[in-house]
C-alpha cells in the first residue's frame, strides 16, 4: 500500500474512532472554563475564530456583555423587540421588561450552572445557601468568589490551558517519507483582572528537534525550542477613554487574522509569513511592542503601534484599520433584521475589510550598520461570510531596500496574495481550499492547499491537509515542486 | 391506605417540576431541565417542538429556562428581555449550521416572548 493511501486509511480510522466519543464532548480550556461557554461560541474549529471570538479578542479578553458596557451603546444597538404577529402571543411586544433578577440568577448559577447535575430543584441550592448563610452565593450583583480571590483580582479558575499536536507527514522527497512526530506542547494563559486589564500569553514548552542525520536512528528527538510566543497585558479603556493600550510581546495588529486564526495546523497565510532574502521579518512574528487600539462607532477598528528591536535605535511603526459591514458589530450587538420579512441575502452577509501598513528597519548594527534594510509592507484583507461559506482574501506588497543583510543587494519589491474558500459541511467539519501566490524577487511560488478539519470533540481536532508547492527559485535557478500531505491531531486541555 | 397512595402520587408528581418559579412550569433538573409541555398552549406547541429539537444542538434547555426565570442571560448576566430575545434569535439565524430558517426563528422568538410575559404575571 502506498504511504499516501495508508495516510488516508489512518485518517478514516482516526475520524471513525473519534466520532464514537462525540456524545460526551466537554470543552475545558481556559476561556471556556472562565466564561462557562462552549469552544464553538468563539471558534469555528479552534483556533480559527468566528466573529464572536474576534470581538472577544478586541474586547481585551473580557466576555462580551459582561462588565461596564455603556448603556448608550446597548440601547443604540439592541434591536427592537419582535412585534409578534399572533395577537395573543404577547401583550405589547415592544415593552422592555426591566433588568431581570440578577440576584436570582446568581443563586441559580451557584447551585446549577457550575454543577448542572446536582440533585435538587432549581431553587434548592440557592435556598440552602441562604439558609446556612454561606458565601457560596454571591453578594448582590456579583458572582460567587472568595474574598481573597476577589481582592487579588485573580480569575476564579486558573487561567491556563495546554495545547499539543501530533503530525503524520508524507513527503516523497524526504528520507523518512512517512514521518510521525510529536510536534509541540504549548502553555496558554489568558483572561482579565477585574475587567480592567486583560492578559494573554503563550509559552512553547516543547517543539520537536529531530536528531542530526549523523546520529543513530534510535535517538529520540529532543526539545528544540522553549520560548515565549506572546506575553502581553491590555489596559482596557485607559484613563476611561475608548483606547486600549497593549504592552508586551505581541503580534502587531496588521492583518485581519492572527497567525493561528486558521484551520490549517501547518500552513500560515503566506501574506503574513513570507520573508524576503535574509531579512527575518514576517508580519505574523511577535514583537516587543506598544499598541493602542480603539473601536469607533461599533464597526470601525483602528490600531497603531511601535515596535522595539534590540541593538537598534530605530523604532518600527504600524497601523491597522478595519471596518465591518453586516453581522454582529465589534461589541457583539446583532444587526437589525426584521424577522417578519422574507429572507434576503443581506440577512446573512458579513463583510470585513482591513488594511495595514508597517515600516521598519533591520540588519546588524554592529557588523554592517551601513547595510541596514529599510522595508515596508502594505496589505489588504477581506473576510466575507455568507451562511456556510466563508471567503478570505489577503494581499500584500512589500519593499526591502537591502534584503541581503548583512551584505548588500539592490532593493526588491514583493507581491504576495492568498485566497481561501471555506465551507462548513457540519458545525464540526469544515473544508477549505487555499491558493497562494508569492513573488519576492527570490522565488515565484504557487501553493494549492486543500484542508479538511474535523472537530470530534470540542477541544480536539483532526486536520488533513495537502500542500502542492510549485514555482521557480531565481537564485539557484531551480524549479520548485513539493507535495506534502499532513495529518495533524491537536488537542487542548 | 388509599389516602397515603394518593398523597404519595401527588408528591411524586410535584417532584417532577422545579419550583424555582411557579409561573412557568419546568420539568427535570440540571442539564435535563426543560419547560413543561403541559403548561404550553396548543398554538405554541409546534414552536416548542422546534426549540426542543434545534436549540439543544449547542446548549441545554436549562440555559433557556434560567434566562426566562431570572430575566438574565446566564452566561453574560445581561438582561434577557424581548429585545434580547430578538437579538439571540438573529444570532441563531446567522449562525452557520444552526439549521433554522427565518420562520422557525420567528416562531421560537414569539414563544420566548410568551414565556417572558407569563413569567411577568
Amino acid at each position: 500500500m502506498k504511504p499516501f493511501y495508508f495516510m488516508l486509511l489512518l485518517l478514516a480510522t482516526a475520524l471513525a474512532s473519534l466520532a464514537m466519543f462525540t456524545e460526551d464532548a466537554i470543552a475545558i480550556p481556559a476561556f471556556t472554563r472562565a466564561n462557562n461557554v462552549e469552544c464553538s461560541t468563539c471558534h469555528t474549529i479552534f483556533p480559527e475564530l468566528n466573529e464572536y471570538g474576534e470581538a472577544f479578542l478586541k474586547n481585551g479578553y473580557v466576555y462580551f456583555g459582561k462588565g461596564k458596557k455603556k448603556a448608550a451603546e446597548k440601547s443604540k444597538a439592541a434591536p427592537a423587540a419582535v412585534v409578534v404577529k399572533p395577537a395573543a402571543a404577547s401583550a405589547g411586544g415592544a415593552v422592555v421588561q426591566g433588568d431581570g433578577n440578577a440576584d436570582l440568577l446568581n443563586k441559580l448559577k451557584a447551585g446549577m450552572m457550575i454543577s448542572s447535575d446536582a440533585p435538587g430543584t432549581a431553587a434548592a441550592p440557592a435556598q440552602k445557601a441562604e439558609a446556612d448563610g454561606s458565601n457560596t452565593a454571591a453578594a448582590a450583583g456579583g458572582e460567587p468568589k472568595s474574598e481573597g480571590i476577589a481582592l487579588s483580582g485573580i480569575p476564579e479558575q486558573l487561567p491556563i490551558s495546554f495545547s499539543a499536536n501530533f503530525h503524520g507527514t508524507y513527503n516523497s522527497k524526504a528520507v523518512n517519507e512517512l514521518d510521525f512526530s510529536t510536534q509541540s506542547l504549548k502553555l496558554n494563559a489568558g483572561g482579565n483582572f477585574k475587567e480592567k486589564v486583560g492578559f494573554f500569553g503563550t509559552y512553547l514548552l516543547y517543539t520537536e528537534q529531530p536528531p542530526p542525520a549523523t546520529a543513530n536512528t534510535s535517538t529520540l528527538p529532543t526539545n528544540g525550542k522553549s520560548d515565549i510566543g506572546e506575553l502581553f497585558v491590555i489596559w482596557r479603556h485607559a484613563f476611561d477613554t475608548p483606547f486600549n493600550i497593549k504592552v508586551g510581546r505581541l503580534q502587531p495588529k496588521l492583518g485581519l487574522w492572527k497567525a493561528n486564526n486558521k484551520l490549517s495546523t501547518t500552513n500560515s497565510y503566506d501574506t503574513y509569513a513570507y520573508t524576503v532574502g535574509s531579512s527575518f521579518f514576517k508580519a505574523e512574528q511577535p514583537q516587543d511592542a506598544v499598541e493602542a487600539n480603539i473601536i469607533i462607532a461599533n464597526r470601525l477598528f483602528m490600531a497603531g503601534g511601535v515596535v522595539n528591536r534590540k541593538n537598534q535605535n530605530t523604532k518600527e511603526y504600524y497601523v491597522h484599520t478595519s471596518v465591518k459591514i453586516g453581522g454582529a458589530d465589534y461589541l457583539v450587538n446583532e444587526p437589525e433584521i426584521d424577522l417578519n420579512k422574507e429572507e434576503t441575502i443581506l440577512d446573512y452577509l458579513t463583510l470585513t475589510v482591513g488594511g495595514y501598513g508597517y515600516v521598519g528597519s533591520n540588519g546588524n548594527t554592529l557588523l554592517m550598520p551601513q547595510n541596514a534594510n529599510d522595508f515596508y509592507r502594505a496589505g489588504v484583507d477581506i473576510d466575507l461570510l455568507y451562511k456556510l461559506f466563508r471567503l478570505k482574501l489577503s494581499g500584500v506588497i512589500g519593499n526591502d531596500d537591502n534584503p541581503a543583510i548583512p551584505s548588500s543587494a539592490p532593493p526588491v519589491k514583493s507581491y504576495v496574495a492568498a485566497v481561501e474558500g471555506e465551507y462548513s459541511i457540519q458545525q464540526n467539519l469544515i473544508a477549505s481550499l487555499r491558493f497562494e501566490y508569492q513573488d519576492d524577487a527570490y522565488n515565484i511560488i504557487r501553493r494549492y492547499i486543500p484542508t479538511l478539519a474535523y472537530n470530534p470533540i470540542e477541544n480536539m481536532k483532526v486536520v488533513a491537509e495537502y500542500k502542492h508547492e510549485s514555482g521557480h527559485a531565481y537564485i539557484s535557478n531551480k524549479e520548485v515542486d513539493n507535495k506534502i500531505g499532513t495529518l495533524g491531531v491537536t488537542f487542548s486541555f | 391506605m388509599k389516602r397515603y397512595v394518593t398523597l404519595a402520587a401527588l408528591v411524586i408528581s410535584l417532584s417532577a417540576y422545579s419550583i424555582a418559579d411557579a409561573r412557568i412550569k419546568v420539568s427535570g433538573r440540571g442539564a435535563k431541565m426543560n419547560f413543561s409541555a403541559e403548561g404550553i398552549p396548543e398554538m405554541y406547541k409546534p414552536s416548542f417542538q422546534i426549540m426542543q429539537e434545534k436549540c439543544i444542538k449547542c446548549h441545554t434547555m436549562e440555559r433557556t429556562v434560567i434566562a426566562i426565570q431570572t430575566g438574565r442571560a446566564p452566561i453574560t448576566g445581561q438582561p434577557f428581555n424581548k429585545q434580547a430575545v430578538k437579538a439571540y434569535g438573529i444570532k441563531m439565524l446567522r449562525k452557520p449550521n444552526s439549521d433554522m430558517n427565518k420562520k422557525e426563528i420567528r416562531d421560537v422568538v414569539v414563544l420566548l416572548n410568551y414565556f417572558l410575559d407569563e413569567n411577568a404575571k
